[in-house]
């Protein structure tokens, strides 16, 4: 179909109309956007008197008028002159090759970075955890104040029958020596009967020593010790009768005297709280 | 998909001389698919990164009335306006969210709406294209806003000489159809309708006047949207009327010192072996620059001019073919005072060539300039596309380059002197604008 395409055909792009054109020798730039009203400067005529400029302006084959939403704002050319540079220096060996498929090492390749990967960020996670906590912690109690929180008790210093009370945590601490007819009497008592049923094996880690806080359980007074009818501790302040491990047996109290956690340290000290 | 890149590109071994150099092993050859209902389907796929789709449609200023003359004018603006499926933004605003474009090229015969997108983005930016071409809503009010485009373009479009003369041309050599402007007339801006272009578009984009191109895309796609969305309007719509040729001239007086002249008759229609031989007559006798800055030595028409004058001007033979007619002739521009020895000297060349004066070795050379020019114009997508397209509108085949070619060459000496004597003896046309004291009226050449 050659007249059809031959220069002198209908798409000839001799002379087109263009809303947006690109600058050519014949095609005349536009305005972007017209308003109804708005006077549109045109580009003003050149004159054309050499032979050069007039040379092809001559029309040769029929008109062409196009409009188009968005047409091309500059020259474009082939850049079939760029080089691709060369990146061999920073490939991995297995694709050094340019024209071996790079599939067959894919899976160690992906694999060697995933780990890399994953392991930098386990080891992350593990610092930020650490780093973290480090501040967060340094928002609890400081040293002095959980210093204060324990007590060093030695116990070479209680003879046997005696009870010493110490301060701790603001409270009365009572470390009593038993003798061992208080632990064998204690021992003996019938747990069903008691108020707050506790062995005194229960409530004592050596039976010769039993630690407890002086806090009576019903009001909050401290109970004298040594006093009472069952040879332990006697609230005076509404008549609670404690015996020698602590528990309640005659009285308003509705427990027995707390204990507190203690550890032996050594065979000659406690360490309470 | 595969995509096709420079870098990749195969290299190709020069001892390959005659056998058809592929851009890439799996491209493949053109497609062409006539449908029952008369449209016709081609695609080459040529893994291109970028495809270019075009619908083509065979109307345009040609069917007009006088009652509704520039509304293909308007239809061409109205490209980007609301259709059933898309609003106006939507569609802007999409084609351009893809790199895409839109535009319409229009002669007074065919109508082309083509979009040009990267590969990825065909299936949004055909929507559009079949939003636009098939069901456009034509919304009275976003018709009435551009309206004064009308004049804009209508302005822009007139800044270059060339394009007045040859719609007076046009005008002054047919009695209808072909008569019709391409730009809109200036009493009719503003009053064509809505139910103007809708009844425009109903009557002629049918679905056996048009033509689906795509470059860069598979023609099974191409296929199926055809078969699932343009098949809307069936038919052989509004028939146009036969171009009457009739052979007058309009001069249009201005100040301007560069005159701008045609001297047309009537010459050959497409595809007929006459048009074959009136191409190649145009470039015996000179059809534009073939070297940048050259003189243009092979040209008859420059060379001839340039022993009558000495002033700046420039000549070419003008041949354009339509369907049912076609027009040859010679184009000129030229300094005012010489404007009549330029044009007489132009005429004495061709009566020449219509006298035997031609030999076969310019003929040749005509021939290769004609070919080169084809074959080149068919290395672009957006020539290859018009090529395709609107030999598919007027044939439903494709003529691959080689066999054009060979068209080309089956030309002889004989077929180009009658075709420049049936210029000399056909009635003539004329068109001039410019300081026309000096241009000589038809009846004096």
């Amino acid at each position: 179909m050659l007249s059809v395409a031959a220069r002198a055909g209908p798409f000839a792009p001799f002379v087109s109309a263009a809303a947006h054109a690109v600058p050519g020798p014949l095609r005349p730039l536009a305005p972007a956007a017209t308003h109804r009203d708005r006077k549109v400067p045109l580009e003003p005529k050149r004159l054309l008197l050499c032979r050069e400029s007039l040379s092809g302006r001559a029309a040769r084959g029929g008109l062409v008028a196009s409009t188009s939403l968005n047409a091309q704002a500059s020259v474009r050319c082939v850049h079939n002159d760029v080089t691709v540079p060369d990146f061999s220096a920073y490939r991995r060996e297995d694709v050094q090759d340019a024209t071996a498929s790079s599939q067959s090492s894919s899976d160690s390749r992906k694999g060697f970075s995933y780990l890399m990967t994953a392991a930098t960020g386990v080891a992350t996670a593990y610092v930020a955890k650490n780093v973290v906590t480090q501040f967060i912690s340094s928002l609890s109690a400081s040293a002095d104040v959980l210093a204060l929180s324990k007590i060093e008790i030695k116990l070479s210093d209680i003879p046997e029958g005696k009870n010493m009370a110490f301060k701790w945590r603001g409270k009365p601490l009572f470390v009593r020596h038993r003798t061992q007819a208080e632990i064998s009497q204690e021992a003996a008592v019938d747990v069903s009967q008691l108020r707050d049923p506790q062995h005194d094996l229960d409530r004592v880690k050596k039976p010769e020593w039993v630690i407890l806080v002086g806090v009576c359980t019903h009001l909050g007074c401290v109970p004298i010790a040594n006093a009472g009818d069952f040879g332990g501790y006697y609230c005076p302040c509404h008549g609670s009768h404690y015996d020698a491990s602590g528990r309640i047996r005659k009285g308003p109290a509705p427990l027995n005297l707390e204990v507190p956690v203690y550890q032996f340290v050594g065979d000659d000290t406690v360490v309470v709280g | 998909k595969r995509f096709y890149s420079l870098k990749v590109a195969p290299k190709v071994s020069p001892s390959a001389t005659a056998e058809k150099v592929k851009l890439s092993p799996a491209s493949q050859n053109l497609e062409i698919t006539k449908l029952p209902n008369g449209l016709v389907i081609a695609s080459l796929e040529n893994f291109s990164p970028a495809s270019r789709i075009g619908v083509f449609i065979k109307t345009g200023s040609r069917y007009e009335t006088t009652s509704n003359l520039g509304t293909t004018h308007l239809l061409r603006l109205a490209s980007n306006l609301t259709t059933k499926g898309a609003s106006s933004f939507r569609i802007t605003r999409g084609i351009e969210a893809v790199g895409g474009s839109l535009s319409v090229h229009a002669t007074r015969e065919k109508m082309a709406y083509s979009v040009v997108c990267l590969r990825d983005y065909v299936d949004t930016v055909m929507e559009y294209l079949l939003n636009v071409t098939t069901a456009p809503e034509f919304r009275p009010w976003e018709v009435a806003d551009l309206q004064p485009q009308l004049k804009v373009d209508k302005a822009i479009a007139f800044q270059n000489p060339q394009v007045g003369v040859l719609e007076n041309l046009h005008a002054a050599a047919y009695k209808n159809a072909l008569a019709n402007p391409l730009y809109c007339p200036d009493y009719r801006v503003g009053k064509i309708t809505s139910e103007q272009l809708h009844h425009f578009v109903q009557n002629n984009f049918t679905s056996s006047r048009m033509a689906l191109v795509g470059i860069g895309i598979k023609h099974s796609t191409l296929k199926q949207v055809a078969e699932q969305f343009l098949n809307i309007r069936s038919g052989a719509g509004a028939p146009g009327a036969k171009a009457v040729y009739r052979g007058g001239e309009i001069r249009k007086q201005s100040s301007d010192s560069l005159v701008h002249a045609a001297v047309v008759a009537e010459g050959a229609v497409i595809g007929s072996k006459e048009a074959d031989a009136f191409s190649v007559l145009q470039y015996v006798l000179g059809a534009g620059p073939l070297v940048k800055r050259g003189s243009k030595v092979t040209c008859k028409l420059t060379q001839g001019v340039a022993k009558a004058t000495s002033k700046p001007f420039d000549v070419s033979a003008f041949n354009v073919n339509y369907s049912d007619s076609g027009l040859f002739g010679i184009y000129t521009i030229s300094q005012a005072p010489d404007a009549g020895e330029v044009i007489k000297a132009a005429l004495n060349q061709v009566k020449a060539v219509a006298q035997g004066g031609v030999t076969d070795a310019d003929v040749t050379v005509a021939k290769n300039q004609l070919k080169a020019n084809y074959l080149m114009s068919v290395e672009t997508s957006k020539g290859l596309l018009n090529e395709i397209g609107s030999e598919a509108l007027v044939s439903g085949t494709h003529t691959s380059p080689s066999a054009a070619a060979q068209k080309i060459d089956s030309v002889t000496t004989a077929d180009v002197v009658n075709a420049a004597k049936k210029f000399i003896s056909g009635k003539k046309s004329m068109a001039a604008t410019g300081d026309l004291g000096n241009t000589p009226f038809l009846d004096e050449l």
